[in-house]
């Protein structure tokens, strides 16, 4: 087991190379011959990764009879999932390979934390052991990597937005995508994350407040994190609706919101008290 | 042994005034062919003639045919133009075998042509080469040549990228158009004043997708005019920037003496237009756009030296991809110059084969007839006289073959001597090829 998790950790470091190297390659001269070699090989060892780590996860299932959500390493295992599923979901859809340069190094990193998920073996506590708790974390993380995408989005806007202001056709402006792709994109991830955020909320209050019967507490800091991180993204599709807020003012709010993400997950959980806080 | 031979001129060499005389139109190109392919030194031929080139492209039959074909050429193109063979010759150059190669390589690989990279010179050449062999006059070794160029001008482009980057003004313009708005279908462009410039980069945008033209000048009638080109709207311009609501791409180039569109006018707009992208070109000289738009937000502006900064950038890129590009050019020329011999120096090696064989054929016929061999005795000498013929051939025809793949320039004399001094009949329609 622990083999094949460090399998998936090398195979997500290559990925994340080869990510980086494909907006190296953006530079005009020279290695443009090897651009689509290395566009294909960053893609399919992402694409490897996440087969592997989708694999490792369901063995776990498998080998233990719950989820793996007990220890931090393991919701950071997942959230990588999630990032790269999201990844390979927008590539299959649009073709905008430049992304994985900003997410894939992400999910990296995730996975590279998450390194001790083999030797953490305690199991889930009698309560947690069902599909309630699957649906609710499930659709949270996705949120996330939602986010993450458009935070993603947020940055390749700026940095083109920057080219074409300064008049500069050079380093990988050619590569990025055009300021309206982003944009647009960048905001139908936003409303996605937005809606599976919600519905993961949802489903968590639901399963609270009428299956396990716990009273609710409005000062846990996860919940209260979550809802600030829910209403930075609410205003930001607000602004852009109704006062035409888009391009570079929502590319600062996607960044702004990526960090209240950051907060919510890993802040709150490092260092304030709450009821989601893992082991 | 076949030689290939090459005249022509190009812009490189030669002026406007020279190239229009030595131009063939469709019917003087079929007609001229035809008169080359009566004449006795020249095997094949393909004319190329374009606005920046006139060549010919010529397969003489031997070594020394080829300075007799070159001449040649010559000769005709001065006949045929009526001009005189001295200003040919200082206008033109001529090439042999490997050097014709190279440069016709070169010329379909477009690092001959004005612009490096430019996209019509492989069509051009193909089209020429086209109606050449329409009129019968190419034959197998210009048919392998041609092709052969073909695919080193499709190999350049895709390895290389001496095509991309726009390398004029108003295609720059569309390339920086659709790096904002990603396509441009749908979009509309709004031109101030008129002006070829902005006629053509307008051009541009409708051919790549804009749906809407708006013109606004101060001369109702004018507007009316350019309008009609593009199916557009015209708009008599009075200092009312209203007309930009709607404009997402917008080309200035009145030659009004101060700014038409300012900073706080077009912020206000941008707000009024919910910020929707706009892209603004002044191609004014002096400027109709104030600087200073380009502070406000989502609106990006270029004039006119920051289009032509991005092709310069461009044209860099080109040049530096065309070293590549000549690497390419250089390898793919030798490998198919020494494919070329290889398989030209074949039917001499078969004819020498064959003439050697049929004399031990019949002397052994001879010797059979004369004294009576057993059958064993008959396969032993028979064997021996093959052996003979085999070992004697070994050196001679294994110096020839290395000659040949070395490059070395003798084995185009060994060839000819060869076919000379043992009367072969080398079938000359290279039909291995």
């Amino acid at each position: 087991m622990s083999f094949l998790f460090l399998l998936t950790v090398l195979i997500y470091l290559a990925a994340s190379i080869f990510q980086a190297l494909f907006l190296a390659t953006g530079a005009r001269s020279g290695a443009s011959t090897l651009r689509p070699k290395i566009a294909s090989i960053a893609l399919w060892s992402t694409i490897a990764g996440f087969a592997l780590l989708t694999f490792f996860i369901g063995v776990w299932v498998l080998q233990h009879g719950h989820f793996p959500m007990t220890y931090r390493t393991h919701s950071i295992a997942f959230f990588a999932w999630a990032i790269t599923l999201i990844y390979l979901i927008i590539v299959r859809l649009t073709d905008l390979r430049a992304l994985g340069s900003f997410v894939v190094p992400v999910a990296f990193i995730a996975i590279l934390i998450s390194y001790n998920f083999v030797t953490d073996v305690a199991a889930l506590p009698e309560p947690l052991q069902n599909y309630w708790l699957l649906a609710h974390t499930t659709l949270i993380f996705l949120a996330y990597a939602a986010f993450i995408a458009a935070f993603g989005f947020g940055l390749m806007y700026l940095i083109a937005e920057r080219k074409i202001r300064q008049k500069t056709d050079t380093l990988f402006d050619n590569l990025l995508p055009s300021l309206g792709i982003s944009d647009e994109l960048g905001y139908r991830c936003t409303i996605l994350g937005v809606i599976l955020l919600t519905m993961g909320v949802i489903v968590g209050s639901l399963w609270t407040q009428y299956i396990r019967d716990v009273p609710w507490r409005w000062i846990d800091a996860k919940v209260i994190s979550t809802l600030v991180t829910w209403f930075i993204y609410v205003v930001q599709i607000g602004f852009r609706q109704f006062w035409g807020w888009h391009g570079h003012r929502a590319a600062y709010a996607a960044i702004l919101g990526f960090a209240a993400v950051l907060c919510t997950y890993v802040g709150v959980d490092l260092f304030l008290d709450s009821m989601h806080t893992y082991r | 042994m076949n030689q290939l031979v090459s005249v022509g001129t190009s812009h490189h060499v030669a002026p406007i005034e020279f190239r229009e005389k030595l131009a063939f139109s469709e019917e003087q190109l079929i007609e001229s062919l035809q008169r080359l392919r009566e004449s006795d030194q020249v095997q094949e031929a393909v004319i190329l003639s374009t606005c920046n080139r006139v060549e010919l492209y010529a397969v003489a039959h031997s070594v020394r045919n080829a300075d007799a074909a070159a001449k040649m050429l010559l000769e005709f193109l001065a006949q045929y133009h009526q001009m005189s063979v001295e200003s040919l010759k200082k206008w033109c150059y001529l090439h042999h075998n490997l050097e014709t190669i190279q440069h016709l390589f070169r010329v379909t690989a477009s690092l001959d042509s004005m612009v490096v990279g430019e996209s019509q010179i492989l069509g051009q050449v193909k089209a020429s080469y086209n109606r050449s062999r329409e009129t019968g006059a190419v034959g197998t070794v210009l048919n392998r040549l041609f092709t052969k160029a073909f695919s080193v001008g499709k190999r350049v482009r895709s390895e290389t990228t001496i095509t991309a980057g726009a390398v004029s003004i108003s295609y720059a313009a569309v390339e920086l158009a659709k790096k904002i708005f990603n396509t441009l279908e749908g979009k509309t462009v709004a031109i101030l004043g008129a002006g070829e410039m902005s006629e053509l980069t307008a051009k541009h945008l409708v051919a790549n997708g804009v749906s809407k033209v708006v013109v606004a000048n101060r001369t109702y009638a004018r507007a009316v005019k350019v309008a009609e080109k593009f199916n557009g709207t015209p708009l008599a311009y009075d200092s009312n920037l209203d007309f930009l609501m709607a404009a997402d791409i917008v080309i200035s180039s009145t030659d009004a003496p101060h700014y038409l569109i300012n900073r706080q006018p077009l912020a206000d707009i941008m707000r009024r237009r919910r910020h929707r992208y706009m892209f603004l070109i002044d191609i004014a000289v002096p400027r109709d756009i104030d600087p200073d738009v380009s502070k406000v937000d989502h609106a990006f502006l270029y004039n006119i030296d920051d289009l032509e900064a991005v092709v310069a950038s461009n044209l860099q890129d080109r040049q530096q991809e065309a070293v590549q590009a000549e690497r390419i050019v250089a390898e793919e020329a030798k490998r198919f110059y020494n494919q070329l011999q290889v398989f030209q120096v074949n039917p001499t090696i078969k004819a020498i084969h064959q003439q050697f064989q049929q004399v031990a054929d019949t002397e052994l016929q001879a010797c059979f007839y004369k004294a009576a061999l057993s059958h064993q005795q008959e396969a032993a000498v028979t064997s021996m006289t093959q052996a003979i013929v085999k070992k004697l051939l070994h050196h001679p025809m294994q110096n020839l073959r290395c000659a040949v793949n070395d490059g070395d320039a003798d084995h185009a004399q060994y060839v000819q001597a060869l076919q000379e001094l043992f009367e072969l009949d080398v079938n000359d329609d290279n039909s291995e090829l």
